[in-house]
Protein backbone atom coordinates (compact mmCIF):
# COMPACT_ATOMS: atom_id res chain seq x y z
CA UNK A 1 0.00 0.00 0.00
CA UNK A 2 2.41 2.26 1.16
CA UNK A 3 4.58 1.43 -2.20
CA UNK A 4 1.94 2.58 -4.51
CA UNK A 5 1.26 5.59 -2.51
CA UNK A 6 4.90 6.30 -3.21
CA UNK A 7 4.82 5.75 -6.37
CA UNK A 8 1.62 7.70 -7.10
CA UNK A 9 3.21 10.57 -5.27
CA UNK A 10 6.81 10.42 -7.92
CA UNK A 11 4.72 9.45 -11.04
CA UNK A 12 2.55 13.00 -9.86
CA UNK A 13 5.69 15.26 -9.25
CA UNK A 14 7.39 14.06 -12.41
CA UNK A 15 3.70 15.05 -14.27
CA UNK A 16 4.44 18.22 -12.49
CA UNK A 17 7.26 19.14 -13.94
CA UNK A 18 6.95 18.05 -17.30
CA UNK A 19 3.31 19.94 -17.92
CA UNK A 20 2.81 23.85 -17.72
CA UNK A 21 1.48 25.11 -14.10
CA UNK A 22 -1.76 26.32 -14.47
CA UNK A 23 -1.11 30.11 -14.25
CA UNK A 24 1.18 29.63 -17.64
CA UNK A 25 -1.07 27.45 -19.02
CA UNK A 26 -4.00 30.11 -18.28
CA UNK A 27 -2.39 33.85 -19.27
CA UNK A 28 0.65 32.31 -21.85
CA UNK A 29 0.08 28.90 -23.70
CA UNK A 30 -2.95 28.79 -24.32
CA UNK A 31 -3.03 31.69 -27.03
CA UNK A 32 0.34 30.38 -28.08
CA UNK A 33 -0.48 27.14 -28.34
CA UNK A 34 -3.91 28.49 -30.37
CA UNK A 35 -2.22 31.02 -32.60
CA UNK A 36 0.76 28.31 -32.57
CA UNK A 37 2.91 31.09 -31.79
CA UNK A 38 6.36 29.71 -30.99
CA UNK A 39 6.95 29.91 -27.54
CA UNK A 40 10.43 27.99 -26.78
CA UNK A 41 11.91 29.91 -30.01
CA UNK A 42 10.66 33.58 -28.15
CA UNK A 43 12.54 31.87 -24.68
CA UNK A 44 15.37 30.73 -26.46
CA UNK A 45 15.94 34.33 -28.44
CA UNK A 46 15.34 35.94 -25.28
CA UNK A 47 18.06 33.32 -23.40
CA UNK A 48 20.61 34.02 -26.78
CA UNK A 49 20.40 37.83 -25.69
CA UNK A 50 20.25 38.32 -21.91
CA UNK A 51 21.43 34.76 -20.19
CA UNK A 52 20.39 34.59 -16.68
CA UNK A 53 16.84 34.15 -15.79
CA UNK A 54 16.96 37.65 -13.95
CA UNK A 55 17.44 39.70 -17.12
CA UNK A 56 15.45 37.62 -19.42
CA UNK A 57 12.34 38.18 -16.43
CA UNK A 58 12.77 42.32 -16.25
CA UNK A 59 13.46 42.76 -20.12
CA UNK A 60 9.90 39.86 -20.73
CA UNK A 61 8.29 41.87 -17.70
CA UNK A 62 9.03 44.87 -19.20
CA UNK A 63 7.64 43.97 -23.13
CA UNK A 64 4.42 42.77 -21.44
CA UNK A 65 3.72 45.57 -20.06
CA UNK A 66 3.63 47.45 -22.71
CA UNK A 67 4.06 44.99 -25.88
CA UNK A 68 5.32 46.90 -28.69
CA UNK A 69 7.57 45.98 -31.53
CA UNK A 70 10.00 48.51 -30.69
CA UNK A 71 10.33 46.83 -26.88
CA UNK A 72 10.50 43.36 -28.10
CA UNK A 73 13.90 41.84 -28.84
CA UNK A 74 12.14 39.62 -32.11
CA UNK A 75 12.61 40.90 -35.29
CA UNK A 76 10.26 42.48 -37.39
CA UNK A 77 9.50 39.36 -39.89
CA UNK A 78 8.31 38.08 -36.78
CA UNK A 79 5.57 40.69 -36.09
CA UNK A 80 4.13 39.88 -39.35
CA UNK A 81 2.86 36.60 -39.14
CA UNK A 82 2.16 37.62 -34.83
CA UNK A 83 1.24 41.28 -34.50
CA UNK A 84 1.75 42.44 -30.98
CA UNK A 85 -1.25 41.93 -28.93
CA UNK A 86 -3.33 43.98 -26.60
CA UNK A 87 -1.14 44.65 -22.95
CA UNK A 88 -2.44 41.99 -20.51
CA UNK A 89 -4.83 42.59 -17.66
CA UNK A 90 -2.90 41.26 -14.96
CA UNK A 91 -1.67 42.38 -11.92
CA UNK A 92 1.94 43.16 -10.98
CA UNK A 93 2.68 39.99 -9.18
CA UNK A 94 0.32 37.78 -11.69
CA UNK A 95 2.74 38.94 -14.74
CA UNK A 96 5.58 38.38 -12.60
CA UNK A 97 4.53 34.75 -11.52
CA UNK A 98 3.50 33.76 -15.03
CA UNK A 99 7.01 35.11 -16.42
CA UNK A 100 8.85 32.77 -13.81
CA UNK A 101 6.55 29.80 -14.43
CA UNK A 102 7.47 30.72 -18.23
CA UNK A 103 10.95 30.58 -17.95
CA UNK A 104 11.26 27.76 -15.55
CA UNK A 105 9.08 25.64 -17.84
CA UNK A 106 11.26 26.58 -21.19
CA UNK A 107 14.92 26.41 -18.93
CA UNK A 108 17.70 24.84 -20.35
CA UNK A 109 19.35 23.66 -17.50
CA UNK A 110 16.66 21.25 -16.49
CA UNK A 111 17.34 19.59 -20.67
CA UNK A 112 20.87 19.55 -20.81
CA UNK A 113 22.57 15.90 -20.23
CA UNK A 114 26.08 14.76 -20.84
CA UNK A 115 27.11 13.06 -23.92
CA UNK A 116 28.27 9.14 -22.86
CA UNK B 1 103.95 19.49 -11.95
CA UNK B 2 104.96 22.13 -9.55
CA UNK B 3 102.31 24.10 -7.29
CA UNK B 4 102.79 27.48 -8.80
CA UNK B 5 101.93 25.35 -11.94
CA UNK B 6 99.09 23.41 -10.64
CA UNK B 7 97.77 26.71 -8.60
CA UNK B 8 98.22 28.77 -12.03
CA UNK B 9 96.21 25.93 -14.13
CA UNK B 10 93.38 25.33 -11.07
CA UNK B 11 93.20 29.45 -11.52
CA UNK B 12 93.10 29.63 -15.45
CA UNK B 13 90.66 26.32 -15.64
CA UNK B 14 88.27 27.85 -12.70
CA UNK B 15 88.08 31.31 -14.41
CA UNK B 16 87.38 29.53 -17.93
CA UNK B 17 85.18 26.72 -16.72
CA UNK B 18 83.06 29.21 -14.44
CA UNK B 19 82.50 31.70 -17.19
CA UNK B 20 81.56 28.97 -19.99
CA UNK B 21 79.76 27.55 -17.08
CA UNK B 22 77.84 31.00 -16.46
CA UNK B 23 77.82 31.76 -20.17
CA UNK B 24 75.88 28.27 -20.88
CA UNK B 25 73.54 28.25 -17.78
CA UNK B 26 72.37 31.43 -18.78
CA UNK B 27 71.58 30.52 -22.93
CA UNK B 28 70.22 27.10 -21.34
CA UNK B 29 67.88 29.06 -19.03
CA UNK B 30 66.83 31.45 -21.45
CA UNK B 31 65.99 28.49 -23.97
CA UNK B 32 64.29 26.54 -21.55
CA UNK B 33 61.87 29.49 -20.83
CA UNK B 34 61.44 30.09 -24.46
CA UNK B 35 61.15 26.63 -25.16
CA UNK B 36 58.89 25.81 -21.68
CA UNK B 37 56.38 29.10 -23.06
CA UNK B 38 56.52 27.17 -26.56
CA UNK B 39 55.02 23.99 -25.12
CA UNK B 40 52.70 26.38 -22.89
CA UNK B 41 51.17 27.68 -26.00
CA UNK B 42 50.82 24.50 -27.84
CA UNK B 43 48.83 23.28 -24.92
CA UNK B 44 46.89 26.30 -24.91
CA UNK B 45 46.56 26.01 -28.46
CA UNK B 46 44.10 22.78 -28.12
CA UNK B 47 42.21 23.71 -25.80
CA UNK B 48 41.66 27.21 -27.67
CA UNK B 49 40.70 24.33 -30.38
CA UNK B 50 38.34 22.55 -28.27
CA UNK B 51 36.56 25.47 -26.70
CA UNK B 52 35.97 26.26 -30.89
CA UNK B 53 34.34 22.63 -31.05
CA UNK B 54 32.14 23.07 -27.64
CA UNK B 55 30.87 26.55 -29.02
CA UNK B 56 30.08 25.35 -32.11
CA UNK B 57 28.04 22.53 -30.57
CA UNK B 58 26.71 24.84 -28.05
CA UNK B 59 24.89 26.59 -31.17
CA UNK B 60 23.64 23.89 -32.47
CA UNK B 61 21.83 22.63 -29.30
CA UNK B 62 20.35 26.21 -28.90
CA UNK B 63 18.73 25.58 -32.03
CA UNK B 64 17.21 22.25 -31.12
CA UNK B 65 14.11 22.07 -29.59
CA UNK B 66 14.21 18.05 -29.06
CA UNK B 67 15.08 16.70 -25.57
CA UNK B 68 17.81 15.98 -23.79
CA UNK B 69 20.09 18.33 -24.83
CA UNK B 70 23.47 16.31 -25.33
CA UNK B 71 26.26 18.19 -23.95
CA UNK B 72 29.76 17.83 -25.61
CA UNK B 73 31.77 15.48 -23.73
CA UNK B 74 35.71 14.84 -24.58
CA UNK B 75 37.69 12.53 -21.81
CA UNK B 76 40.55 14.46 -22.82
CA UNK B 77 38.94 17.83 -21.85
CA UNK B 78 36.69 19.11 -19.30
CA UNK B 79 34.14 22.15 -19.86
CA UNK B 80 31.69 24.16 -18.15
CA UNK B 81 29.31 27.03 -19.25
CA UNK B 82 28.81 29.76 -17.17
CA UNK B 83 26.02 33.13 -17.82
CA UNK B 84 27.05 36.57 -17.61
CA UNK B 85 26.29 36.70 -14.11
CA UNK B 86 29.47 33.62 -13.76
CA UNK B 87 26.28 31.34 -12.69
CA UNK B 88 27.20 27.81 -13.10
CA UNK B 89 24.92 26.63 -15.64
CA UNK B 90 26.50 22.91 -17.03
CA UNK B 91 29.68 21.29 -17.31
CA UNK B 92 31.15 18.15 -17.39
CA UNK B 93 33.47 19.41 -13.96
CA UNK B 94 32.40 22.37 -11.56
CA UNK B 95 35.92 23.87 -10.34
CA UNK B 96 35.65 25.80 -6.66
CA UNK B 97 37.73 28.54 -7.74
CA UNK B 98 38.14 30.16 -11.37
CA UNK B 99 40.58 33.32 -12.37
CA UNK B 100 37.58 35.14 -14.34
CA UNK B 101 40.49 37.47 -15.13
CA UNK B 102 42.78 35.66 -17.40
CA UNK B 103 42.44 34.21 -20.47
CA UNK B 104 44.87 31.00 -20.06
CA UNK B 105 46.03 30.09 -16.76
CA UNK B 106 47.31 27.03 -14.47
CA UNK B 107 46.52 25.75 -11.08
CA UNK B 108 48.27 22.39 -10.00
CA UNK B 109 48.80 20.07 -13.07
CA UNK B 110 45.79 21.54 -14.79
CA UNK B 111 45.60 24.26 -17.46
CA UNK B 112 42.77 26.65 -18.08
CA UNK B 113 41.27 28.29 -21.02
CA UNK B 114 38.70 31.08 -20.38
CA UNK B 115 36.44 32.05 -23.52
CA UNK B 116 33.72 34.22 -23.70
CA UNK B 117 31.28 33.97 -25.86
CA UNK B 118 28.11 36.53 -27.49
CA UNK B 119 25.76 35.59 -28.38
CA UNK B 120 25.25 34.07 -25.51
CA UNK B 121 23.77 30.09 -26.92
CA UNK B 122 22.04 28.22 -24.17
CA UNK B 123 22.60 31.16 -21.93
CA UNK B 124 26.13 31.15 -21.93
CA UNK B 125 28.44 34.04 -21.68
CA UNK B 126 31.56 31.88 -20.29
CA UNK B 127 33.19 28.28 -21.20
CA UNK B 128 36.12 27.03 -19.27
CA UNK B 129 37.44 24.29 -20.64
CA UNK B 130 40.53 22.62 -18.66
CA UNK B 131 42.67 19.69 -19.23
CA UNK B 132 45.81 17.98 -17.42
CA UNK B 133 49.47 19.87 -18.19
CA UNK B 134 51.08 16.88 -20.18
CA UNK B 135 54.55 17.11 -17.96
CA UNK B 136 56.08 14.89 -20.94
CA UNK B 137 57.83 17.11 -23.70
CA UNK B 138 58.68 20.01 -20.53
CA UNK B 139 60.88 17.01 -18.72
CA UNK B 140 62.14 16.20 -22.21
CA UNK B 141 63.28 19.44 -22.20
CA UNK B 142 65.31 19.19 -19.49
CA UNK B 143 66.35 16.06 -20.00
CA UNK B 144 68.14 17.18 -22.87
CA UNK B 145 69.20 20.66 -21.23
CA UNK B 146 71.11 18.66 -18.64
CA UNK B 147 72.50 16.20 -20.83
CA UNK B 148 73.88 19.17 -23.21
CA UNK B 149 75.16 21.21 -20.05
CA UNK B 150 77.13 17.83 -19.15
CA UNK B 151 78.74 17.08 -22.55
CA UNK B 152 79.46 21.09 -22.78
CA UNK B 153 81.42 20.43 -19.39
CA UNK B 154 83.03 17.70 -20.46
CA UNK B 155 84.16 18.92 -23.64
CA UNK B 156 85.14 22.56 -22.21
CA UNK B 157 87.05 20.96 -19.45
CA UNK B 158 89.03 18.68 -21.84
CA UNK B 159 89.75 22.04 -24.10
CA UNK B 160 90.28 24.08 -20.91
CA UNK B 161 93.22 21.23 -19.34
CA UNK B 162 94.62 21.44 -23.10
CA UNK B 163 94.72 25.19 -23.46
CA UNK B 164 95.60 25.56 -19.62
CA UNK B 165 98.37 23.36 -20.39
CA UNK B 166 99.79 25.27 -23.60
CA UNK B 167 99.36 28.45 -21.65
CA UNK B 168 101.66 27.26 -18.52
CA UNK B 169 104.08 25.91 -21.26
CA UNK B 170 106.46 28.92 -21.06
CA UNK B 171 106.05 29.51 -17.31
CA UNK B 172 107.00 25.42 -16.82
CA UNK B 173 110.27 26.50 -19.52
CA UNK B 174 110.85 29.80 -17.44
CA UNK B 175 110.91 27.55 -13.80
CA UNK B 176 113.18 24.88 -15.68
CA UNK B 177 115.69 26.94 -16.92
CA UNK B 178 115.52 28.72 -13.55
CA UNK B 179 115.89 25.44 -11.61
CA UNK B 180 118.47 23.90 -13.82
CA UNK B 181 120.50 27.32 -13.81
CA UNK B 182 120.51 26.91 -9.85
CA UNK B 183 121.17 23.42 -9.84
CA UNK B 184 124.60 24.38 -12.33
CA UNK B 185 125.08 27.23 -9.76
CA UNK B 186 125.04 25.42 -6.87
CA UNK B 187 127.49 22.50 -8.19
CA UNK B 188 129.84 24.71 -9.47
CA UNK B 189 130.19 26.50 -5.75
CA UNK B 190 130.22 23.33 -3.93
CA UNK B 191 133.86 22.44 -4.32
CA UNK B 192 135.06 26.24 -3.56
CA UNK B 193 133.40 26.77 -0.58
CA UNK B 194 134.26 23.71 1.10
CA UNK B 195 137.98 23.92 0.08
CA UNK B 196 138.04 27.67 1.62
CA UNK B 197 136.28 26.39 5.13
CA UNK B 198 138.92 23.35 5.31
CA UNK B 199 141.48 25.56 4.49
CA UNK B 200 140.59 28.07 7.15
CA UNK B 201 139.99 25.23 9.86
CA UNK B 202 143.17 24.02 8.82
CA UNK B 203 144.88 27.77 9.31
CA UNK B 204 143.05 28.24 12.19
CA UNK B 205 144.56 24.40 13.75
CA UNK B 206 148.11 24.36 11.81
CA UNK B 207 149.56 27.96 11.84
CA UNK B 208 148.97 31.05 14.63
CA UNK B 209 148.69 33.52 11.82
CA UNK B 210 147.88 36.87 12.09
CA UNK B 211 145.06 39.16 10.74
CA UNK B 212 142.52 36.64 12.79
CA UNK B 213 139.90 39.13 12.63
CA UNK B 214 139.57 39.15 8.65
CA UNK B 215 140.14 35.15 9.07
CA UNK B 216 136.98 35.06 10.64
CA UNK B 217 135.25 37.38 8.17
CA UNK B 218 136.38 35.22 5.43
CA UNK B 219 135.03 32.05 7.12
CA UNK B 220 131.48 34.33 8.04
CA UNK B 221 131.52 34.68 4.55
CA UNK B 222 132.03 31.56 3.50
CA UNK B 223 129.38 29.59 6.06
CA UNK B 224 127.04 32.38 4.32
CA UNK B 225 127.89 30.72 0.82
CA UNK B 226 127.94 27.62 2.32
CA UNK B 227 124.35 27.59 3.98
CA UNK B 228 123.03 29.28 0.96
CA UNK B 229 124.51 26.30 -1.21
CA UNK B 230 122.51 24.05 1.12
CA UNK B 231 119.41 26.00 1.15
CA UNK B 232 119.41 25.89 -2.59
CA UNK B 233 120.06 22.41 -2.97
CA UNK B 234 117.44 21.55 -0.74
CA UNK B 235 114.63 23.61 -2.49
CA UNK B 236 115.91 21.62 -5.61
CA UNK B 237 116.49 18.22 -4.37
CA UNK B 238 113.30 18.61 -2.09
CA UNK B 239 110.71 16.34 -4.26
CA UNK B 240 113.13 13.49 -4.75
CA UNK B 241 115.76 13.19 -1.56
CA UNK B 242 115.05 10.09 0.25
CA UNK B 243 114.81 11.02 3.87
CA UNK B 244 116.03 9.33 6.61
CA UNK B 245 113.81 9.85 9.93
CA UNK B 246 114.60 8.91 12.97
CA UNK B 247 114.83 10.08 16.78
CA UNK B 248 117.23 12.85 16.88
CA UNK B 249 118.57 14.86 19.60
CA UNK B 250 117.15 18.09 18.87
CA UNK B 251 118.78 20.06 21.62
CA UNK B 252 122.55 18.80 20.89
CA UNK B 253 121.54 19.92 17.33
CA UNK B 254 120.11 23.11 18.09
CA UNK B 255 123.38 24.01 20.21
CA UNK B 256 125.55 22.69 17.39
CA UNK B 257 123.93 25.04 15.15
CA UNK B 258 124.30 27.77 17.09
CA UNK B 259 128.24 27.04 17.64
CA UNK B 260 128.04 27.09 13.93
CA UNK B 261 126.60 30.78 13.77
CA UNK B 262 128.64 31.83 16.39
CA UNK B 263 131.25 33.94 14.09
CA UNK B 264 127.89 35.59 12.61
CA UNK B 265 126.70 36.44 16.42
CA UNK B 266 129.59 37.63 17.28
CA UNK B 267 130.23 39.89 14.55
CA UNK B 268 126.88 41.71 15.29
CA UNK B 269 127.75 41.61 19.30
CA UNK B 270 124.34 40.06 19.62
CA UNK B 271 124.09 38.55 23.29
CA UNK B 272 122.65 35.32 23.01
CA UNK B 273 120.76 33.51 25.91
CA UNK B 274 120.25 29.91 25.42
CA UNK B 275 117.22 27.81 27.60
CA UNK B 276 117.70 24.70 26.12
CA UNK B 277 116.82 21.62 27.83
CA UNK B 278 118.71 18.73 27.28
CA UNK B 279 118.28 15.41 25.29
CA UNK B 280 114.66 16.72 23.70
CA UNK B 281 114.87 14.29 20.81
CA UNK B 282 112.19 14.67 17.90
CA UNK B 283 111.51 12.16 15.12
CA UNK B 284 112.88 13.90 11.49
CA UNK B 285 115.41 13.38 8.79
CA UNK B 286 118.64 14.84 9.85
CA UNK B 287 118.83 17.57 6.91
CA UNK B 288 115.14 18.66 7.56
CA UNK B 289 116.04 19.33 10.94
CA UNK B 290 119.25 20.94 9.81
CA UNK B 291 117.56 23.33 7.51
CA UNK B 292 114.92 24.19 9.92
CA UNK B 293 117.27 25.44 12.81
CA UNK B 294 119.81 27.36 10.45
CA UNK B 295 116.91 28.99 8.69
CA UNK B 296 115.12 29.88 11.49
CA UNK B 297 118.44 30.99 13.38
CA UNK B 298 119.99 32.64 10.26
CA UNK B 299 116.98 35.39 10.20
CA UNK B 300 117.16 35.96 13.77
CA UNK B 301 120.90 36.64 13.69
CA UNK B 302 120.15 38.57 9.98
CA UNK B 303 117.75 40.59 11.15
CA UNK B 304 118.57 41.25 14.53
CA UNK B 305 120.20 44.78 15.28
CA UNK B 306 123.91 45.67 16.36
CA UNK B 307 124.33 44.62 20.24
CA UNK B 308 120.48 42.94 19.93
CA UNK B 309 119.55 39.75 22.03
CA UNK B 310 118.76 36.30 20.76
CA UNK B 311 116.86 33.88 22.90
CA UNK B 312 116.52 30.36 21.78
CA UNK B 313 113.94 28.39 24.04
CA UNK B 314 113.87 24.65 23.63
CA UNK B 315 111.29 22.68 25.64
CA UNK B 316 109.54 19.15 25.30
CA UNK B 317 107.67 19.99 22.34
CA UNK B 318 108.47 23.87 21.61
CA UNK B 319 110.99 25.90 19.92
CA UNK B 320 111.05 29.60 20.30
CA UNK B 321 113.38 31.81 18.96
CA UNK B 322 113.50 35.70 19.04
CA UNK B 323 114.92 38.28 18.54
CA UNK B 324 115.55 42.33 18.87
CA UNK B 325 114.88 43.08 15.62
CA UNK B 326 113.53 44.94 12.96
CA UNK B 327 110.08 43.59 13.39
CA UNK B 328 107.60 42.77 10.94
CA UNK B 329 104.43 44.39 9.76
CA UNK B 330 101.31 42.40 10.07
CA UNK B 331 99.85 42.48 6.82
CA UNK B 332 103.83 41.26 5.35
CA UNK B 333 103.74 38.27 7.70
CA UNK B 334 101.71 36.01 5.28
CA UNK B 335 103.43 37.28 2.27
CA UNK B 336 107.11 36.61 3.35
CA UNK B 337 106.51 32.94 4.06
CA UNK B 338 106.23 32.14 0.13
CA UNK B 339 109.32 31.64 -2.00
CA UNK B 340 111.49 34.63 -2.79
CA UNK B 341 109.45 36.99 -1.11
CA UNK B 342 110.74 39.17 1.81
CA UNK B 343 109.63 42.18 3.86
CA UNK B 344 112.40 44.22 3.61
CA UNK B 345 115.65 43.96 1.20
CA UNK B 346 118.06 45.30 3.79
CA UNK B 347 120.26 42.02 4.22
CA UNK B 348 121.19 40.09 1.35
CA UNK B 349 119.85 36.67 0.48
CA UNK B 350 116.82 35.50 -1.96
CA UNK B 351 113.76 35.20 0.36
CA UNK B 352 113.65 31.05 0.35
CA UNK B 353 114.21 30.80 4.40
CA UNK B 354 111.02 30.94 5.37
CA UNK B 355 109.85 28.44 2.34
CA UNK B 356 112.08 25.79 3.44
CA UNK B 357 110.78 26.11 6.87
CA UNK B 358 107.08 26.54 5.51
CA UNK B 359 107.75 22.85 4.06
CA UNK B 360 109.27 20.95 6.98
CA UNK B 361 106.70 21.68 9.23
CA UNK B 362 104.38 21.18 6.51
CA UNK B 363 106.22 17.63 5.68
CA UNK B 364 106.00 16.99 9.41
CA UNK B 365 102.82 18.66 10.55
CA UNK B 366 104.29 20.71 12.85
CA UNK B 367 102.98 23.90 13.91
CA UNK B 368 104.75 27.55 13.06
CA UNK B 369 103.78 30.95 13.91
CA UNK B 370 105.29 34.06 14.02
CA UNK B 371 104.52 37.16 16.54
CA UNK B 372 106.17 40.60 15.85
CA UNK B 373 106.33 43.47 17.22
CA UNK B 374 107.07 45.91 14.40
CA UNK B 375 110.49 47.85 15.28
CA UNK B 376 110.95 46.24 18.17
CA UNK B 377 110.78 42.50 18.39
CA UNK B 378 110.13 38.84 16.32
CA UNK B 379 109.04 35.85 18.14
CA UNK B 380 108.63 32.37 16.12
CA UNK B 381 107.13 29.38 17.45
CA UNK B 382 107.79 26.26 16.05
CA UNK B 383 105.44 23.38 17.97
CA UNK B 384 105.22 19.49 17.22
Amino acid sequence: MVKKILITLLFSTVAQAEEPSLLLQQNCLKCHTKQKIPSELIYRRYLMKFSTKERIKKSLASYLKSPKKENSIMPQQFFLKFPPKEALDLNETVLEESVEAYLDYFDVKDRLELKN
Amino acid sequence: MLSSERRSLVRFLAIYLGSTLILFSLGSYIFYNFQKYQIIDSQNAQLQLEAEKIVQKLRELHQTFDEPLLYPNDPTFDSAIYDVDRGYIFGTFKPKKIDWNKEFYKEKEKIFYLHTLKPYYLGASYLLVSKNFDPKPLNKLIKMLFLFLVGAGVLFTILGLFLGRLFIAPMKESIELMNRFIEDTTHELNTPISTILTNIELLDTIYNCEGQKEMRRIEMASKTLSRLYEDLTFLKLNHNYHRAVESLNISDLLNERIEFFHTLIEAKNIKIIKNIDPNISLEIDKNDALRLLDNLLSNAIKYNHKFGKLEVTLIANRLEVQNDGQGIKKENISLIQKRFRRANSSEGGFGIGLDIIGQVVKRYDFTFTIDSDYNHLTKVTLKW
